[in-house]
């Protein structure tokens, strides 16, 4: 059994101390990193609580009620930048990336505490895959906040969508993580070549445009 | 078995679906095509999360939240594309007539409860009460072209093929192709290609 809040304040204290001496757009980065692992945190607790109430068994909690807590708990910052602080369209689609950057570190962080780091290659592939998972979530919900943000009612509407998106996205690349030999391996990579692919075409796209 | 032909099927449509609607947003920049590939993309993972669960363990989830979520996402981008595709004429007043839409699905959110959830069904009342409002409103507002009418007639043959899949499952069980079930499921895959060809009809107009 690992104790995620003492990891978490283990991580978290040095950029706490970052926060309080930085300034500007660094600053606004490491808040949230920090708001990352918070909603990590928050995560673990909430989707324990559901999976209790529910009468869930942990290992399928995994896959039926992790993703939906673990995406709303992670978009919450992102949504309170938006409100509180009116941000321009590139800073909320950035924040909304590096707060997934910060949840994937905290638990890739539990995850290297509870099974060890014997197994390179499958840590390889699980750091990897489940990075670019959060990335890759992270992304569909930021893309969406670029593309729908010119009115009210589709913002709303557009972003709730696009994170239920994200959370299908999400459990059934759970699924696949959870499995052994080459059912891991294809799920693992599956986020990776979303991103891969992804950035090859924005940077064809990008070159096109110039 | 013949469960998870009709489902790989509606995967499959649902997959080259996505596709054609990715390609026509990308070089059309059009923001219709982004919603419909964002329609066909999320109904297809929630089929697709159905499916891995009974693949991996033997058994659909027993919290159906994640795939009830990408639902309600494909409706919720079903009704962004009809605003898109067919915006509605505010000064036309169509009278009561869409409000048929609310009170068809209150009734049959009333019926299904007494086989489900409470929430779940109240839910769903409320996203396809939005779509039959919005379609019926749509096709009774004013005098659109017949082009601009083709989506709407489309939301609504959706709709009740949706209903008529709901309704056949609380009476008929059975996983032969001599339940009903599966011929409406099928129905419902050939209703995702015609949304394809009716934006694309409407895009040339």
């Amino acid at each position: 059994m690992s104790y995620m809040e003492n990891i978490y304040i283990c991580l978290a204290a040095p950029l706490l101390m970052a926060v309080l001496c930085l300034r500007g757009n660094v600053r606004r980065t490491f808040l949230f990193l920090l708001s990352g692992m918070t909603a990590c945190l928050l995560s673990a607790f909430v989707s324990s609580f559901l999976a209790g109430i529910t009468g869930t068994e942990l290992k399928d909690a995994v896959y039926e009620i992790v993703p939906a807590v673990e995406e709303f708990i992670k978009f919450s910052p992102v949504l309170f930048y938006i409100l509180v602080f009116l941000p321009e369209k590139r800073h909320a689609i950035s924040g909304a990336l590096v707060v997934a950057v910060g949840f994937a570190t905290l638990e890739n962080v539990c995850f290297l505490t509870e099974q060890g780091t014997s197994e390179l290659l499958r840590l390889l592939l699980r750091g990897f895959g489940t990075g670019a998972m959060h990335v890759v979530c992270g992304m569909i919900v930021a893309t969406g906040l670029y593309f729908l943000w010119d009115q009210t009612w589709l913002r709303l509407l557009g972003t709730f969508a696009l994170l239920c998106l994200a959370i299908t996205f999400h459990a059934i690349f759970n699924i696949f993580a959870v499995q052994t030999g080459i059912v891991f391996w294809v799920g693992s990579s599956i986020p990776l070549v979303l991103i891969l692919t992804g950035w090859l075409l924005l940077r064809k796209r990008i070159s096109i445009t110039e | 078995m013949i469960e998870t032909i009709v489902n790989s099927l509606q995967i499959a449509v649902l997959l080259v679906c996505t596709g054609f609607a990715a390609a026509r947003a990308v070089t059309r920049r059009s923001r219709a095509d982004t919603f419909l590939a964002l329609l066909y993309c999320s109904w297809a993972l929630g089929d697709l999360y159905w499916m891995t669960c009974l693949a991996f363990f033997g058994r659909t989830p027993q919290v159906p939240l994640v795939s009830d979520l990408s639902w309600y996402a494909s409706y919720l981008f079903l009704y962004m594309l009809l605003r898109q595709v067919s915006p509605a004429d505010e000064n036309t007043k169509s009278g009561l007539l869409p409000w048929l839409g609310y009170v068809f699905t209150g009734v049959m959110a009333v019926f299904y409860m007494t086989w489900g959830k409470i929430l779940g069904n109240l839910i769903y009342a409320g996203l396809m009460g939005l779509l039959l409002f919005a379609s019926i409103r749509r096709l009774t507002g004013g005098k659109g072209s017949r082009s601009r009418s083709c989506l709407p007639m489309a939301v609504i043959l959706f709709c009740l093929l949706e209903y008529g899949l709901w309704t056949v499952s609380c009476f008929w069980e059975g996983s032969t192709l001599a339940n009903p079930y599966y011929w409406f499921d099928i129905l419902l895959t050939l209703c995702f290609p015609a949304f394809l060809l009716i934006v694309e009809k409407e895009a040339r107009a």
